[in-house]
């Protein structure tokens, strides 16, 4: 009988013989056959490959090989429903204009609201750059949110953003909730509510953010060159450690930080410019600053070289 | 309102001497004179709104503990320097009803996953404030609250904003929302005593204004106290080791949110050493949360 063994849910093809050997697909015949034993296991396998090679560089609009889109039946429910696409070519409008076969709706009803939200994860995603290993990431933690259907009654882009700061959190390269605001229709709070929500639902936890996490990217933003990035990162590990800065968010500390570091170099920053990049009000940088201040020359890292000496930094 | 005067506040800053091998006890107990309003009482239910009868009854239970604490006196171990209340016999660290012998010395409930493990150890000497009741009253019939936020004194009604008449009283310093139901929230007594009897006052206030009103089903829905305990605290240590009841995040509060399960109450930790506990019933919720997380917070006390 013909069986086919693609996909996790269908039940694998075996040798009977010898349940632990890998198949070999013999192409030209459709078979699948035992290494071990030479058994034809499975027979009339159909190909899932290209019906011919395309050898065009650029990307033509129709692709011959009828396989159709990469599938992703892990987030999709696998879902097998076709739809009629638009039509090609003068004979399928009529005589208005109108394309003759419009019924593009009743898709996956289901699924909808997934796809949808999927499509708006990968938009926020793209605004800040975000590799694609994040967006899986994202849209993974989505369809576990949405089918727990614990938070059913928040908004999806809420929780869909919500599922962003989690996942770049959990991939190691953590976004300030104002990051996300900024590519999201959503309020701060209501993120923050629904990433509550989410870690509660999905029985997970995440790493605390450092000030370390934002160095690079802040940085990089201001345009500092990485002498400047470095010491601005050591300043703020030995704040923390130093507890010179107990209670105060670690971003207010990262820019306080980037604020000296800056103003020691030859490329000094303000404090509005760096408090625009960061997300954090210029008082706010004021505050933190005010309180590293003192120990200046002790958080510094030894190898540095001063464009302006530590007696002469700027004291707010 | 005397009889709140002569509830002498459980002293503060009390310490178990180094020394004193003081076996494990909640400083709270039933008999405990401040437990006037503690547990629920067999209320007995008047619905006469007489402010006087409530008071004469508040002072008449406080006389029936005040004996029977002097009788645990006898009972007591000996209590270096300390007040007489603070008898250490171990008892249960729920509540019992007033109703029941003073003097048990049940086992110390089981130390359960869900309770955040605590050593045996002395009490942390430190007694939660409380700074916020909510109760709610039932009037028991339908309201005009037009009428009310004309004629009343200290009334505001914005239809528009809010379907409630909020009145408030100086004495005890409360603010009430009256609703068109009858229903009633009493907010910002720092007693249980003084909840009831401003939600009284107010009862009072509605039945003068024609209203019949009642006095049904007063019941406590929240309670808030705040507490110091005199150190600085190490919140990313305690969220790393307390994953699954704590909560911290600096971009979104300061302050390390602790859900403790038993008993069901949400700890605010600053790292300042400040507690607030919310979200108890009784009285003795808050004091056992506290003795719960205190040795915690003295395990993550900043050594700089």
């Amino acid at each position: 009988m013909a069986s086919t063994s693609r996909g996790d849910s269908l039940p694998k093809v075996q040798c009977p013989n010898h349940p632990d050997a890998i198949l070999v697909e013999d192409y030209r015949a459709g078979d699948m056959i035992c290494p071990e034993c030479g058994l034809v296991v499975g027979d009339r396998v159909i190909d899932v490959g290209s019906e011919w090679r395309t050898f065009t560089n650029e990307k033509a609009t129709n692709d011959p090989s009828r396989v159709g889109d990469a599938q992703n039946p892990l987030l999709n429910g696998g879902d097998l429903s076709t739809m009629i696409s638009k039509g090609t070519g003068a004979a399928s409008f009529d005589e208005f204009g109108n394309s003759k076969y419009q019924n593009r709706r009743t898709m996956s009803s289901a699924d909808r609201a997934m796809l949808n939200a999927f499509k708006e994860i990968t938009t926020m995603s793209d605004r800040i750059n975000l590799p694609r290993n994040i967006i899986d990431r994202t849209n993974n933690l989505f369809k576990q949110v949405y089918e727990q259907k614990s938070l059913k009654g928040r908004s999806n882009d809420a929780i869909a953003s919500a599922c962003l700061y989690i996942a770049c959190r959990q991939e190691g390269v953590p976004r300030t909730f104002k990051e996300i605001c900024a590519v999201s229709r959503i309020s701060k709070k209501e993120i923050g509510r629904c990433f509550k929500l989410i870690l509660k639902a999905l029985e997970t936890s995440v790493d605390l953010i450092t000030t370390g996490d934002f160095m690079s990217r802040f940085c990089s933003n201001l345009g500092l060159p990485k002498q400047v990035q470095i010491a601005a990162t050591y300043i703020a590990r030995k704040a923390v450690e130093l507890d010179l800065v107990p209670g105060r968010s670690p971003i207010s500390v990262a820019a306080a930080a980037i604020y000296m570091a800056s103003q020691a170099s030859a490329e000094k920053k303000t404090q509005k410019e760096i408090g625009d990049i960061a997300g954090v009000a210029d008082v706010t940088i004021r505050q933190s600053y005010r309180l590293i201040y003192p120990r200046a020359a002790d958080l510094f890292p030894p190898d540095f070289k001063f464009d302006t000496p530590v007696d002469k930094l700027p004291q707010l | 309102m005397e009889q709140n005067n002569s509830l002498t506040p459980f002293p503060q800053g009390l310490a178990s001497p180094p020394g004193a091998m003081t076996p494990v006890m909640p400083i709270f107990s039933p008999t405990m004179r401040y437990n006037t309003g503690l547990t629920p009482q067999p209320v007995q239910n008047t619905n006469s709104l007489s402010l006087l009868e409530e008071q004469q009854r508040q002072q008449q239970q406080q006389q029936q503990q005040q004996q029977a604490a002097s009788q645990q006196q006898g009972v007591m171990v000996g209590a270096s320097g300390q007040t007489p209340q603070l008898y250490h016999s171990q008892v249960s660290t729920t509540t019992a009803l007033p109703g029941n012998t003073p003097v048990h010395t049940t086992p110390l409930t089981p130390m359960t996953p869900i309770t955040p493990a605590t050593p045996a150890s002395e009490s942390s000497g430190i007694l939660p404030q409380l700074q916020n009741i909510v109760s709610t009253v039932n009037l028991g019939c339908k309201l005009d609250l037009k009428t009310i936020a004309l004629r009343a004194r200290n009334a505001e009604y914005n239809p528009k904003r809010f379907a409630a008449v909020i009145m408030r009283i100086r004495e005890p310093r409360t603010t009430a929302l009256i609703f068109s139901s009858g229903k009633m929230v009493c907010t910002g007594a720092k007693s249980e005593v003084q909840s009831r009897l401003a939600a009284r006052k107010y009862a009072r206030v509605v039945q003068k204004l024609g209203f019949p009103a009642k006095f049904l089903d007063f019941k406590i829905q929240n309670m808030v106290g705040s507490c110091d305990v005199k150190f600085p605290i190490r919140l990313e240590g305690l969220v790393l080791t307390h994953q699954q009841f704590s909560s911290y995040e600096p971009e979104l509060f300061p302050g390390l949110i602790y859900r403790m399960i038993k008993p069901r109450i949400v700890l605010l930790i600053f790292v300042s050493g400040k507690v607030v506990l919310t979200g108890a019933k009784v009285r003795a919720e808050i004091y056992e949360a506290f003795e719960n997380i205190y040795p915690i917070l003295k395990g993550f006390r900043k050594t700089t």
